[in-house]
């Protein structure tokens, strides 16, 4: 599904990603873990396409083709979701509107025509009922005003409407009560399946609870230092990150 | 002869026996070409839509003073903030009084124009700053250019301030029938230095006072200049006062203007952001009643990028006053990331009383936070009766509100004596005694 | 009269020359310049009764003594007016054969809009040989109205047929003398719509200059006076989003509304007349007056879209005479290139309990100016006056400017103002967000731009709405680079 080679972002003359590789198979869930600062938004903003960053050498292959010249809404187009960790504001336009214009400019790059507004109309039904999201809700101007659980919550609603092959979940448990938590992971796991592959991204091993990974990577200082399987994460809330600095260190 | 043709047919009387080699000479005779030109302000400009100096005009003033007045100290003490230590430049009806004044030259200037102008030591600081940011244009700055001669020079230099807050109070003592003033304050502070001003216009007696003050401040990069300015004068003394604030890299510059006297007042308070991360504060509380008129004209020019300005003017106006708030934001295009806000809030008292406001933004720039807001209201009846639920008789509840009203701006006074004495005018005008500070 | 026949041929002969592709020009044209003569002979062209006639010369003497304003916040070479013809009888005969003769930008824009070829061919000007929908719709319309005792018709047609209602009304709300356009309108208007409801009636539809585009002409000087009586409803929508192409480059309109006791009237207007081409060369000078009076518990609501004129000079305004009557201005501005806009409200409370409410939107690219300039007036006599005013633009890119001076005054302590302002960009935030999710820069701007401007979209009524949206995604089209 998703590899990286040898991957290198900076932004303004200073590299944040120094050689990130990693390899995410359909049907898997990736875990990347790190203390603050290590890389792990801007490598979800950089394979997002976010054009702040500068990316020197390296390659993102999404189903072997090449991401780089590609722009942040082809991304999408081919399938790339980034659930962010600070949803913006947009005044004036409702939840509903927006996943309309989303869904249907997506169908468009696939040469489809629009989503006829029944099932748009069902759809929406069934994701929102999913997520324990009022109606009331998707009238409102996106993220304007929303609590941070309720945008956490907006943005998983956002890909189960429009069901990538590749989903980017960059700390969503944040600003999250243990109920909304679970929510969302539930979301999070039927959305699962053996066509699409999920990274998570998170500080605390918490939601891993919840979302349970295939794979856990260790991001520290631009580069993924260490790489486990679930085991890995309880170790992270168990002994923290110093070791791992200290290892990386030698 | 009316009071322009009297003015202009004045200033070669008045330039005689000054020196005409000096450069300011030339300043002066330009100066008095534009008042010529443009005359006094009239309703059809839109920058004095809602004030007239008509009826000012019509009075016949006396331009100098015929006679040196001494005034006993403990008679106008209580015009002074005199429960702190201050350095102090006092005229009386324009003339510099030493016997009331405390000046310094102990490692910053704390002095008088009129040495400036004349003396060789100062030349420097003239030639670089003297009308400088104040307009050429503008014609009530050009009349007092004109006759630019006597007021409060103030200079820090660089990393220093001076030992305590200075006075500046011009007294007038009703010696003339009618007396116009023109004072000029020159005050700079250069890099990373501070220093506290309070000015204030004081009319002694009954008789008509028509003062056209014109102050320049600069600031230079990191400094710190707090100017407040207290018009609680007679009902009979007007005051049009022009200032103009040039300041440099990261300095920071408040004025608080505190109206609550006087016949006619207009400010022209104008900032000029030349630098970057400046940061600009104006705020003003104005109550009035009678007759009075009160018009607040300021402008903030943000000319670079990174910098902030406030501004927050509250008034409350009763009997037949009436209040004007002109407020311009300027953002130029290169001055990106600009944090501008304004706020104008007015409450009427009564029906007699009549509010202008006018906050204007004109942004160039497209990364820029910028919002103004007005409001002109009541007191909050439901708050009203909260209070007097709990047992407070409405006049006080009233005054309360007032209080609140206007705290904000208090607030961010930084000598704590003047609050209080602000504090004390505004109880005197809301006609209550306080239980109770803020 | 003053002219003869050959010095009119005369004028014919420049005009030809001046548009070459008018083969048959109509020998209806006045020559160019303006005295009272030229004055005269519109209105005697008009057949107008002699009432009209010395309206027309009082309006054009006041003129004669005023002067252009210059206060608005907008600088253009000002018109010569000795150099413009004042009256031009509609132009009967179509302009093109088929549409190929059309310009193709302007069948593009048309086509963004989602406008009917047939509804193309009738806006560009372009025969038609079947009998156009329009045309039975306004029929069939037109009777619907008369059953109601409606009236709606030019202001032409009112002045032959309802005397005593024109007579009465006009001028009342906007005087001749009120301002420079306004009193060379009242001079030289052309033509314009009249519209009447009769007391207690709601007019069951939208009425709309749209359909008798064919039918009239819109004119130069156009002048519209609506009236609504006792308790009656109406809502009026003027002007259409396709581009309108004119070669007068002058536009001064006036627009009188009266909403008498409980009557209530809503104006929409979406503007889109030609802005010049993106270097500034050309368009349309827009300087309308238009004022509503409203009597006890009557209500006033003008809605605008406002994308087009080169530069624009506009106030809807609404006198609260009556006491708890309301007034409301709804506005969205859009400048672009180097269009100028000086545009706002006035909201003059007279009456106790009057109410009022102001929302503008104004929205700047390329190296546009766009200004907003309203004043809220409370009078001694006005008790419990409310006003609500908020102003928000929004810059993109920054060779454009965004303004705003709004003047409130107030004179009754009972007074309740508020009036908040903003000034924004589209956030780089907040288009990558939209692009992330698979929306492109340029749709995800419209889509902003909307959202920014929902509240005023939302007032204007449905099928208005979806046209004015799609209006502003083409304005804005190209300003971000």
């Amino acid at each position: 599904m998703l590899e990286i080679k040898n991957l290198h972002a900076s932004v303004e003359d200073k590299e944040i990603l120094k050689g990130i590789n990693l390899k995410v198979n359909a049907g898997e869930v990736h875990a990347i873990m790190g203390p603050n600062g290590s890389g792990k938004s801007t490598l979800a903003e950089v394979i997002a396409g976010q054009e702040e960053f500068e990316v020197g050498e390296g390659n993102i292959l999404l189903e072997g083709e090449d991401l780089e010249e590609l722009s942040p809404e082809e991304r999408a187009h081919k399938g790339v979701f980034l659930s962010f960790q600070y949803p913006v504001e947009i005044p004036g336009v409702s939840v509903t509107n927006f996943m309309k214009t989303a869904i249907n400019e997506s169908r468009k790059a696939q040469g489809l025509e629009d989503m006829p507004a029944s099932e748009m109309l069902k759809k929406i039904r069934e994701k929102s009922e999913m997520l324990e999201i009022d109606r009331k809700f998707l009238s409102r101007s996106l993220n304007e005003g929303f609590s941070g659980g309720e945008k956490k919550r907006n943005e998983i609603f956002q890909m189960a409407m429009m069901e990538p092959k590749l989903a980017i979940l960059d700390e969503t448990d944040s600003g999250l009560d243990i109920d909304a938590l679970r929510i969302v992971a539930n979301g999070v796991n039927k959305l699962r399946s053996k066509d699409n592959a999920i990274i998570v991204i998170t500080h605390y091993q918490r939601l891993l609870e919840y979302i349970i990974p295939d794979f856990v990577h260790v991001l520290y200082n631009g580069k993924i230092v260490k790489s486990g399987t679930k085991e890995l994460a309880l170790e992270l809330e168990e002994k923290g990150y110093d070791w791992l600095k200290e290892e990386a260190a030698v | 002869m009316d009071l322009k043709e009297k003015l202009v047919s004045s200033f070669m009387a008045f330039e005689d026996g000054l020196d005409l080699d000096h450069p300011v000479h030339e300043e002066r005779s330009n100066a008095i070409k534009n008042f010529e030109t443009k005359g006094f302000p009239t309703k059809k400009d839109e920058a004095w839509k809602y004030t007239s100096l008509k009826g000012l005009q019509k009075i016949d003033f006396s331009i100098f003073p015929k006679q040196e007045t001494t005034l006993e100290y403990k008679d106008v003490k209580k015009y002074f903030l005199h429960d702190i230590d201050t350095y102090k430049i006092v005229f009386v009806d324009g003339v510099y009084s030493s016997y009331l004044s405390e000046t310094t030259h102990d490692g910053v200037d704390v002095c008088l124009m009129s040495s400036a102008f004349s003396k060789p030591m100062f030349q420097q600081v003239i030639e670089v700053y003297f009308n400088k940011a104040a307009s050429k244009d503008e014609s009530l700055t050009s009349l007092n250019t004109a006759f630019s001669k006597e007021g409060a020079y103030i200079y820090i230099p660089k990393n220093k301030m001076p030992k305590k807050p200075i006075q500046i109070l011009h007294l007038a003592t009703g010696n003339e029938a009618a007396l116009m003033l023109q004072p000029r304050n020159l005050i700079v502070a250069e890099d990373n230095a501070e220093v506290q001003i309070i000015e204030r216009h004081q009319s002694l007696t009954g008789n008509e006072v028509f003062t056209n003050s014109v102050t320049e401040i600069f600031a230079g990069k990191d400094a710190i200049v707090d100017y407040y300015k207290v018009q609680n004068d007679a009902p009979t003394a007007s005051l049009v006062d022009n200032t103009y604030i040039s300041q440099k890299d990261k300095s920071v510059v408040r004025v608080h203007t505190f109206s609550l006297g006087g016949k006619l007042i207009r400010n022209n308070l104008n900032f000029y952001q030349n630098g970057e991360r400046i940061d600009s504060t104006l705020k003003g509380i104005t109550i009035l009643g009678d007759k009075q008129h009160v018009d607040h004209h300021t402008l903030v020019h943000h000319a670079q990028p990174n910098c902030e300005s406030h501004q927050d003017y509250k008034g409350i106006f009763g009997d037949s006053s009436t209040g004007v708030f002109n407020g311009k934001i300027i953002v130029d295009k290169i001055a990106q990331k600009t944090d501008a806000f304004q706020q104008n809030n007015n409450i009427l008292l009564s029906d007699r009383s009549t509010i202008n406001s006018k906050p204007q933004l004109e942004i160039f720039a497209d990364d820029v936070k910028c919002s103004h807001g007005c409001t002109i209201g009541q007191l909050d009846e439901e708050a009203l009766f909260y209070l007097r639920s709990r047992g407070i008789p409405k006049k006080e509840a009233k005054a309360l509100m007032m209080y609140a009203f206007a705290n904000n701006v208090l607030e961010s006074v930084r000598i704590p004596e003047l609050k209080a004495r602000i504090n004390k005018i505004i109880a005197e005008k809301l006609g209550v005694r306080m239980g109770f500070d803020l | 009269m003053a002219y003869t026949e050959e010095e009119l041929k005369k004028e014919l002969e420049t005009k030809e020359y001046e548009y070459g592709f008018y083969t048959d020009i109509e020998s209806d044209t006045l020559p160019k310049g303006l005295n009272e003569d030229i004055v005269i002979a519109i209105s005697k062209k008009k057949e107008e009764p002699e009432w009209m006639t010395e309206w027309r010369l009082e309006a054009f003497r006041a003129w004669k003594e005023m002067e252009e304003p210059e206060w608005a916040n907008v600088t253009y070479e000002k018109p010569d007016f000795q150099n413009i013809s004042y009256y031009s009888a509609p132009n009967k005969k179509p302009k093109y054969n088929s549409l190929d003769e059309v310009d193709p930008e302007l069948l593009e824009t048309f086509k963004k809009l989602g406008i009917s070829v047939d509804e193309q061919k009738k806006l560009a000007g372009v025969a038609v040989d079947i009998v156009m929908d329009s045309v039975s719709v306004a029929t069939t319309f037109k009777k619907t109205l008369a059953e109601k005792g409606i009236i709606f018709c030019s202001i032409s047609e009112a002045i032959q047929e309802h005397p005593e209602l024109v007579k009465k009304y006009l001028g009342t709300v906007v005087p001749k003398k009120d301002n420079f356009y306004a009193a060379l309108n009242s001079a030289v208007f052309s033509d314009g719509s009249f519209c009447y409801i009769p007391k207690g009636v709601r007019c069951p539809m939208e009425l709309s200059t749209y359909f008798r585009i064919n039918q009239a002409g819109t004119g130069q000087f156009e002048r519209t006076l609506v009236i609504a009586e006792e308790g009656s409803y109406v809502s009026y929508l003027e002007g259409c989003t396709a581009p309108m192409r004119d070669e007068n480059q002058l536009h001064a309109a006036v627009v009188e509304l009266i909403a008498l006791d409980n009557a209530e009237i809503k104006y929409s207007t979406v503007q889109n007349w030609y802005p010049g081409n993106n270097e500034g060369k050309g368009g349309v000078f827009n300087f309308v007056t238009k004022r509503g009076l409203c009597e006890k518990n009557a209500k006033i609501s003008w809605t605008q879209v406002e994308t087009g004129s080169a530069v624009t000079w506009k106030y809807p305004s609404c006198v609260l005479k009556g006491d708890n009557s309301i007034g409301e201005f709804y506005s969205i501005a859009v400048t672009n290139n180097f269009q100028q806009a000086d545009t706002g409200t006035k909201m003059i409370h007279l009456g106790k309990n009057t109410k009022s409410t102001i929302i503008s939107k104004g929205i700047s690219a390329g190296q546009s100016q766009n200004s907003y300039r309203g004043l809220v007036q409370v009078n001694s006599r006005a008790e419990n006056a409310r006003n609500f005013s908020q102003c928000d633009s929004l810059l993109m890119g920054n060779r454009c400017g965004a303004h705003t001076f709004p003047y409130i005054e107030a004179k009754n302590k009972t007074a309740q103002i508020e009036h908040e302002a903003t000034t924004s960009k589209i956030g780089e935030d907040q288009i990558f967000y939209c692009n992330q999710r698979g929306i492109d820069t340029e749709k995800a701007i419209a889509l902003i731009v909307n959202g920014f401007s929902k509240e005023v979209l939302n007032k204007l009524p449905m099928e208005f709405a979806v046209e004015a949206q799609k209006l502003l995604e083409i304005s804005l089209e190209g300003s971000v680079g």
